[in-house]
């Protein structure tokens, strides 16, 4: 049995190498907490409001991600259960002067009982007086996105159950009609009540939505809570219904269960998220939870890596990077600054195909094309150089954000189809080079061994329980398992690294 | 008592009978092996049996209980598990995880304890993972190891059919259900997997229904075989019996080569 060597520790990780991985986690943790802290000191700045709006986000796409990635279902009403949570921690939380001003507004729909709903009641309705007062607003903000949170699940368990009869499409196509249903029922008669119809409770505390120690605090939290299930039992289990969902029934996998599951948790999460994203607005209003919300997120999750919680975050923070920093895109400028822009993007388009093609390890490393790309870069410049005189006037740049954000998803999907990190997760292994993703040369030496009775002469009566491995026919298996990167798979890269070696 | 009884089944699926009052059981400790030709609805038994389809009529009883109606992942609780004629692996999931998730069902532990990785959870685990590795070691050291860690889509044919095994024993089940174990596989492979068959029952303590194509795994193994043609039970016995039965040649062969034959039943392969 020695040749056959012993099972790998489960998570192929030696003690060692986990007691430096978590200590380099913590070193990671702690930097990210300074940098917060330096950024904090300086001010509510657009900066620190964008890390507050990728946390926030990050929360949205991580849970959502919990449906599309982990239990492969395309969920579109994500938006649906943001807006639950966002109404509900609106109500919650809006403090008595808001609330004076809506009762008194003739367009208001809102009555002295539905104003009457607020945490501080609650509160005060148990006796807790103390959690009332002004600085202990925190505490009441917790309280207010946990029930919006648990209401988003409320309406997660509904949405739920249709998935457990349609797939695919059908299945996109319900949840995308339960979250515009859920936005436009917001606004009826049903519910304008609580919701103030479509003028919606302006004048929210932006305490909490603008903090990066609360958002990043919610968003290290959701991380947490999703990867301890994704690599539990449970996620397992999730995962195993992605991969086909009639072998997971028939090992005992129980769909209806653990699908309802993903969608309560993932809705809880959205619904958290919504209540922070209403703090960041400043308000509560029907238009801040577009179908476009749950696209920004799509988009986020694709470019990042389906599946991957690190490519997720990854994929969020490109997308909030270009919403927060592309109004320089949409600009007024001459044709000239376009034609030297065009051409700078050129240039780095050129060094992005060289060094894709060098990662990818393709040959030539200088494709044609890359000729033909710097050939375009190098005329723009020129024609910028000389300026003639149809680079007169101005264009305006409107829409280009969105147009930078599409072309850049194309070019991932085309280039990546698994997104940036693909499906595996961050691993301070895989970053310092040590990720195992196929056979040391001894396990290939171990691997032909067993499998070509070339090696291993001992004939087919060898006995498996001995130790010892039947052989196959003369060098037909052998080269089947040791050529076993030949078959490639889109989604993952480790046969890649197994073609090389 | 028989551990699984089947009675008077019927299953149409328009206008074909697909499996036509098909009457059999199976003792504990037993390996019966379904065979027939393609079409004959020997699949279509094992997916009435495991709840995919339900039965028109008849009735099926594992361990002296009725489990006609019962959902599919309820039957695996019970004790029943399968493996697939084309394979149904979770491609993108390891070995390892292949075989753990056969083991979900029987977790004791709520989705939040799990998150939590409470102690009664890890334990668990901890011992999924024994499990695993226990039913992986049956087919030898060839997924072990490093193996483990691999996504099964970088497996060989014959290895996928190996885990998808595995990952039946793991699900805990007494009565494994397999589906042309040995399809895909070259004679040598085919050699080993009779082995591992046989000690799946004689060590692992499974009892064993299977279907299968190719008659020397048949002969070898079988206590007791049962012929299917068109959805009918045509022939019932020892290995010995049932390919010297002019019914059985008949339904393989034609009437007029059976009649030209009338020798010995050769290895039937796959189309
Ligand atoms: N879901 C279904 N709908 C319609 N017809 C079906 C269905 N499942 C099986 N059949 C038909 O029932 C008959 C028996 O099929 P089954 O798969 O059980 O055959 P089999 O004996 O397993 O054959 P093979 O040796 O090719 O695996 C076939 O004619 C098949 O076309
Ligand atoms: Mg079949």
């Amino acid at each position: 049995m020695a040749r056959a060597g012993t099972p790998t520790a489960f998570d192929d990780v030696d003690p060692k190498r986990r007691v430096r991985n978590v200590a380099l986690t913590l070193v990671a943790i702690g930097v990210g907490v300074l940098v917060l802290m330096f950024l904090e000191s300086l001010g509510s700045s657009k900066l620190s409001q964008s890390l507050a709006l990728f946390a926030i986000w990050g929360v949205a796409t991580v849970s959502l991600n919990l449906i599309n990635g982990t239990l492969g279902i395309l969920s579109l009403g994500h938006h649906g259960f943001m807006l639950i949570g966002g109404y509900t921690t609106g109500l919650l939380i809006l403090d008595e002067a808001a609330r004076a001003r809506i009762l008194t507004s003739a367009r208001s729909t809102m009555t002295e009982e539905s104003l009457a709903i607020s945490v501080t009641n609650m509160l005060r309705g148990i006796g807790l007086d103390a959690l009332t007062t002004p600085d202990t607003l925190w505490v009441r903000f917790l309280i207010a996105i946990f029930l919006g949170g648990l209401m988003a699940a409320f309406a997660g368990l509904l949405v739920g159950i249709p998935s457990l009869r349609l797939r695919g499409d059908y299945l996109a196509i319900v949840t995308f009609g339960f979250g515009e249903i859920i936005r436009l029922s917001a606004s009826t008669r049903l519910f304008a009540e609580y919701t103030n119809g479509a003028l919606g409770f302006p004048g929210l505390t932006s305490e909490f939505g603008k903090s990066v120690w609360w958002t990043f605090g919610i968003l290290a939290f959701t991380v947490f809570v999703m990867s301890k299930l994704k690599f539990s039992s449970y996620g397992r289990a999730m995962q195993a219904i992605r991969e086909d969902e009639v072998a997971a029934q028939a090992m005992g996998i129980n769909l209806a269960y653990n699908k309802v599951l993903g969608f309560v948790i993932s809705a809880f999460f959205a619904g958290v998220a919504g209540g922070l994203w209403v703090s960041w607005l400043g308000g509560v209003r029907l238009d801040f939870f577009l179908f476009q919300l749950t696209f920004f997120f799509l988009v986020a999750i694709s470019a990042g890596g389906t599946g991957s919680i690190t490519g997720v975050l990854l994929g969020t923070a490109l997308v909030v990077f270009v919403r927060q920093y592309g109004d320089p895109l949409e600009q007024t400028y001459t044709l000239q600054q376009w034609l030297t822009y065009a051409g700078a993007t050129l240039v780095l388009m050129t060094g992005l195909a060289v060094l894709f093609r060098s990662l990818r390890r393709l040959r030539p490393r200088f494709h044609w094309s890359a000729g033909v790309l710097a050939g375009a870069a190098v005329l723009a410049f020129v024609v910028a150089a000389i300026d003639p005189a149809f680079l007169e006037g101005t264009f305006r740049g409107f829409g280009m954000r969105a147009i930078f954000l599409s072309v850049l998803l194309i070019a991932i999907m085309v280039f990546r189809p698994e997104g940036m990190i693909g499906r595996a997760e961050f691993s301070w292994s895989g970053l310092l080079g040590e990720r195992r993703s196929g056979p040391t040369d001894d396990e290939r030496t171990q691997d032909a061994w067993l499998t070509n009775p070339v090696l291993n002469p001992r004939g087919s009566d060898a006995d498996v329980a001995s130790g010892s491995d039947a052989p196959t026919a003369p060098g037909r298996s052998a080269a089947r398992e040791l050529d076993v990167g030949d078959e490639r798979h889109p989604r993952d890269d480790s046969t890649d690294d197994e073609r090389r070696g | 008592m028989a551990m699984l009884e089947v009675e008077h089944l019927t299953k149409s699926f328009g206008g074909l009978t697909a499996t036509n009052d098909v009457t059999f059981d199976v003792g504990e400790g037993e390996i019966v092996s379904i065979i027939g030709p393609n079409g004959a609805g020997k699949s279509t038994i094992f997916n009435l049996i495991t709840g995919v389809y339900r039965p028109d009529a008849g009735e099926i009883r594992f361990e002296g209980r009725s489990i006609v109606g019962t959902g599919t992942n309820k039957i695996v609780d019970l004790g029943i598990a399968r493996t697939f004629q084309n394979l149904r692996l979770f491609t993108n999931l390891t070995v390892l995880q292949n075989v753990l998730a056969a083991q979900h069902h029987a977790l004791n532990s709520t989705w939040l304890s799990a998150v939590l990785r409470t102690p009664s959870y890890r334990r668990q685990e901890a011992r999924m993972r024994e499990i695993a590795t226990e039913k992986l070691a049956f087919f030898g050291p060839r997924l072990m190891s490093f193996r483990l860690n691999q996504p099964v889509y970088v497996l060989s044919y014959a290895n996928r059919r190996r885990v998808e095994m595995a990952r039946a024993m793991a699900t805990g089940a007494k009565l494994l259900l397999l589906d042309e174990p040995s399809a895909g596989m070259n004679p040598s492979e085919t050699k080993e997997i009779t082995k591992i068959i046989r000690r799946m029952r004689d060590e692992g303590g499974y009892t064993v229904v299977l279907v299968e194509h190719k008659m020397g795994l048949v002969g070898e193994i079988s206590d007791r075989v049962i012929v299917l043609d068109y959805g009918q039970k045509i022939a019932e016995g020892s290995y010995r019996d049932v390919v010297n039965d002019p019914t059985v040649i008949e339904a393989y062969l034609g009437k007029k080569a059976a009649a030209a034959k009338r020798g010995e039943l050769e290895d039937v392969d796959e189309p």
